[in-house]
């Protein structure tokens, strides 16, 4: 049975009102945006959706706003990784009670946990849930500590609801060694890239990701997935090169420039909150140009 | 500057004798060999070949001799790396002088300068040639120093003969932006894959490799490169998924000259301080790699 979480899946910003407060109607706006506009799965609140800088009620409201907004038209999933691991265990439940249809959750953060450590953690998550895990490797960000093969073929082993891993280490090796071994034990477990490099995983495994970019260029996240997934590669590289200008262009100051983009783009959702800053003027304008340049305004929707 | 492509790039090991000199009789039949099993170039001394192990006498005296051997065969990419940006400039100018087709070099050793004297390094190492110059990057054996996309292309800008970046980070980023944007600068800018985890940067848009697995296992590995090179990467994954494994028994000097003991091409243990297995983890060593390397080549 092929995997449900596959292609770009587009995990949405975090409106905000000027005075940093959620903006309800404008999320729910981003969230059928992402739908109409070809997401085949929506994740939410992921780091660039500013999941750690938001409480866990205001977490609990968005996540049941998405899953009555989505209503099912595709697959939804919770990320529920917060600083205290007793606050990841109670938005895993409540990601079960108001009918998600799966989560994700990263390492846990700060603590540099030990490989025995991480092993119990996704253990007593997986076990907390009947809802299938994603779970999150991101070893730059997390001072090295990461999924390892060894580790990964371990908890599948174990954990029947534990389907796959959203991969950013961005490393061949690395991606190479998490896709033999997890593959080998689970035919369909999905081996996500953490933002659009479809172009180096597909060829080792991968059958999607997660989306820096979706909220601006939709279209382009789905002509480069469907490129790399018919093996199109001189086509694929041209537009992973230019899915590559835009993630440069964003992810500084990730995820304010986004939402500076997405005003140029007609969808505009607001400040960021500190301690990020929010896009000034200035950079909106360096961002409008940028976007002319590559012509995105061109070849992307305008408006909601 | 007419564009260089070093294609699969062999990088030999340096065979030692037992009282520790360079064995040039076993390196004349190691080259050959080498030549023989589907290089279209050599890349020497690198690290694996220990050139922080030989004088700066015995790397010139090496790249000499390497290039009398092959005698025009093929195009040999003489590897300058130092502390000092003016010995390793040094040595690029001697290389160049003595027929070599390129320059690689990597960071300085030792200081972990900032990226601004990085730039100051390459360009002192580049501007000292007129050939190709090759930046080597490799993060994991040069700690502190880091290599950006940014900085290669400053590096752009000073250096005419700039050429490409032979990559060892295996970083997705990296390559990606790096193609992105040197490409739009400089057409013909290579990417060359600095270990055999060929695949990842094939789809990025490498178009060489330097392999030192490629003297226990020249087949698997040629066969890896030209899947990778006719875009057929989908087909390449087992032989990736082979080299991968190989490669996670043979990453140092020591266990790689083991294993080609094993596969009868001796060229002795490396010179301290590295150190080779014992006879028991060289026997052991030996009968885990048999049922991979079945179809390799035994002897020179």
């Amino acid at each position: 049975m092929q995997n449900k979480f596959r292609g770009v899946m587009q995990s949405p910003i975090t409106p905000l009102k000027d005075d940093y407060s959620l903006d309800l109607p404008a999320f729910e706006k981003v969230l059928d945006f992402h739908v109409r506009t070809g997401a085949p799965a929506i994740s939410w609140p992921h780091h660039k959706g500013e999941s750690l800088s938001l409480t866990i009620p205001e977490r609990k409201r968005f996540a049941e706003a998405t899953v009555k907004v989505v209503a099912g038209r595709v697959p939804v999933t919770i990320h529920v990784s917060a600083l205290a691991v007793e606050d990841t265990m109670e938005l895993a439940q409540h990601a079960q009670k108001i009918g998600a249809d799966g989560i994700l959750a990263i390492t846990p953060y700060f603590w540099t946990p030990t490989r025995e450590a991480i092993h119990d953690y996704f253990i007593r998550l997986c076990t907390s849930i009947e809802l299938p895990v994603l779970s999150y490797n991101s070893p730059s960000y997390l001072a090295g500590v990461e999924i390892t093969g060894e580790l990964m073929s371990r908890l599948i082993e174990r954990l029947p609801n534990f389907v796959g891993v959203k991969e950013a280490s961005f490393n061949s090796e690395k991606f190479l060694e998490i896709s033999r071994v997890a593959l080998a034990l689970r035919p369909n477990f999905a081996l996500l890239t953490g933002v659009e490099f479809l172009l180096p995983s597909v060829p080792l495994g991968g059958v999607g990701s997660y989306s820096a970019a979706g909220s601006v260029c939709p279209n382009l996240c789905a002509a480069l997935f469907d490129a790399c997934m018919a093996g199109e590669w001189p086509r694929a590289r041209e537009l992973q090169y230019k899915m590559t200008r835009l993630w440069h262009l964003f992810k500084d100051q990730y995820p304010s420039s986004l939402k500076g983009g997405m005003v140029i783009m007609g969808r505009p959702v607001g400040p960021t909150r500190p301690p990020l800053p929010t896009a000034t003027k200035e950079r909106q304008a360096f961002i409008e140009k940028e976007l002319a340049d590559m012509g995105v305004l061109d070849s992307e929707p305008h408006g909601w | 500057m007419s564009v260089f492509e070093p294609g699969l790039v062999h990088t030999p090991v340096t065979p030692f004798t037992r009282d520790n000199r360079i064995d040039y009789d076993t390196f004349g039949r190691l080259i050959e060999f080498h030549l023989r099993s589907g290089a279209d170039s050599l890349a020497l001394p690198t690290h694996i070949g220990e050139s922080v192990s030989l004088t700066d006498e015995e790397q010139r005296a090496l790249l000499a001799f390497a290039i009398r051997q092959v005698n025009g065969r093929k195009p040999i990419i003489a590897h300058a790396s130092d502390a000092g940006s003016a010995i390793a400039a040094d040595r690029a100018r001697h290389a160049q002088e003595l027929g070599a087709a390129a320059i690689v070099a990597t960071t300085p050793y030792y200081w972990t300068p900032p990226p601004h004297m990085i730039i100051e390094h390459f360009a002192a190492i580049g501007s000292a040639v007129t050939i190709p110059f090759f930046v080597y990057n490799s993060p994991e054996e040069m700690p502190g120093t880091r290599i950006t996309a940014d900085l290669c292309l400053k590096l752009i800008d000073r250096l005419p003969n700039f050429a490409g970046v032979v990559d060892l980070s295996l970083d997705w980023q990296f390559m990606i932006e790096l193609l992105t944007y040197a490409e739009r600068k400089r057409g013909g800018f290579a990417l060359i894959a600095g270990t055999e985890h060929m695949m990842s940067a094939a789809a990025i848009g490498a178009t060489g490799l330097f392999s030192p697995l490629a003297g226990v296992a020249p087949k698997l590995v040629r066969k890896l490169f030209d899947s990778c090179r006719k875009d057929l990467l989908v087909k390449a994954r087992s032989d990736q998924e082979a080299v991968a494994a190989l490669r996670q028994h043979l990453k140092s000097s020591g266990s790689l000259k083991a294993a080609l003991r094993a596969m009868g091409r001796d060229c002795g243990v490396p010179r301290p301080p590295l150190q080779a297995p014992d006879a028991e983890g060289s026997r052991a060593l030996a009968a885990m790699l048999e049922p991979m390397l079945r179809d390799e080549p035994r002897g020179f």
